[in-house]
């Protein structure tokens, strides 16, 4: 994907020369996705398949500072509504 | 706008009218009572309402009577199905007796919840936000 | 007007709706409105134990802004129908 050339004018053309490719969302509260994305509207509702979820788990050790672990879920497909989303990544090229 | 009701979902809860329901409040409040009225934004009239805590396997109410519940603040509407009610495996106990657990259950939970904010907004960049108002 | 067209589509099939209170619903979806409320019959609440007044509800209504994700049967959804659908309201956004 060569973003230079393909004119990215306003926000959301990143998240649409990242249709069909696996994006990265981070999400308010306590969760991370990864996906390949098929769809979404100015709401940042998102259509993503073959998802990947993680879950940050906060082990309250004693005295104070927390360690943070997490789990992951596997999705087929799934649609995650906007007001969730704090960030959506494009597939890192590296 | 009548016109357009029967399309919406909440067009769809004619069904539900004087209907024994379930709503839960975004506060986490559960409130039994009987539908009378509804409209687009699901603002909600609850006549004859309890109000119910739990604490694992007992549970007590409190009436409330007449309510207009405002649709932001509802999280979900439920049918009751009267049958299966009956057959919920839960122990009534006096409201006055189960208040104190309960409040301890939802204090605790709330502890934890700010204290996990707070952990992976320095640690992990994640908002604190994400449990704001959303204790049901 | 993208995502509740494809809503539309999956009426009367099995979805589950996780709510942001992490309160997770499986059901058939009935209908869903502009908002995306969801209606669900026959439902089904994951780790019942935790949330015993749900045991006795079958049908329910979901207030679109306390949902977190909807997981939707994979061959429901066309992903390249999607993909075009989404590119062509993208364009209609900004031609605006």
């Amino acid at each position: 994907m060569d973003t230079s050339s393909a004119g990215i004018q306003e926000p959301f053309d990143l998240i649409r020369l990242s249709l069909n490719e696996r994006v990265f969302v981070k999400l308010r509260g306590d969760r991370e996705l990864t996906g390949v994305l098929h769809a979404y509207d100015g709401h940042m509702n998102l259509i993503m398949s073959a998802v990947e979820e993680t879950i940050m788990i906060v082990d309250p050790a004693e005295g104070g500072q927390g360690s943070v672990n997490y789990v992951k879920r596997k999705m087929d497909m799934l649609f995650v509504r906007g007001d969730g989303v704090i960030l959506v990544s494009p597939p890192s090229r590296t | 706008m009548d016109s357009l009701i029967p399309f919406t979902t909440s067009g769809s809860l004619v069904d539900c009218v004087d209907r024994k329901m379930l709503v839960v409040l975004r506060d986490g409040r559960k409130l039994f009572g009987v539908l009378r009225s509804y409209d687009q934004f699901a603002n909600l009239v609850l006549e004859d309402t309890v109000e119910r805590i739990y604490h694992q396997d007992v549970f007590a109410e409190q009436w409330v009577g007449l309510f207009l519940i405002r649709g932001e603040n509802v999280v979900l509407l439920g049918e009751i199905d009267l049958d299966r009610e009956d057959e919920v495996p839960l122990k009534q106990v006096e409201w006055d007796v189960l208040l104190p657990y309960h409040k301890l259950d939802t204090d605790m939970k709330k502890r934890r919840e700010e204290f996990k904010a707070q952990v992976l907004h320095e640690q992990k960049g994640f908002s604190k936000e994400g449990g704001e108002g959303d204790g049901y | 007007m993208l995502i509740f067209s494809v809503f539309k589509t999956l009426t009367d099939q099995t979805v589950i709706v996780e709510l942001k209170n992490d309160l997770l619903i499986t059901g058939v979806l009935k209908s869903v409105d502009q908002f995306l409320n969801i209606r669900l019959d026959n439902i089904q609440v994951s780790d019942e134990a935790r949330h015993p007044h749900m045991i006795a509800v079958k049908n329910c209504f979901i207030r679109g802004s306390v949902v977190r994700y909807v997981q939707i049967p994979a061959d429901a959804v066309d992903t390249q129908l999607l993909e075009d659908a989404t590119r062509r309201e993208a364009l209609n956004q900004t031609k605006r």
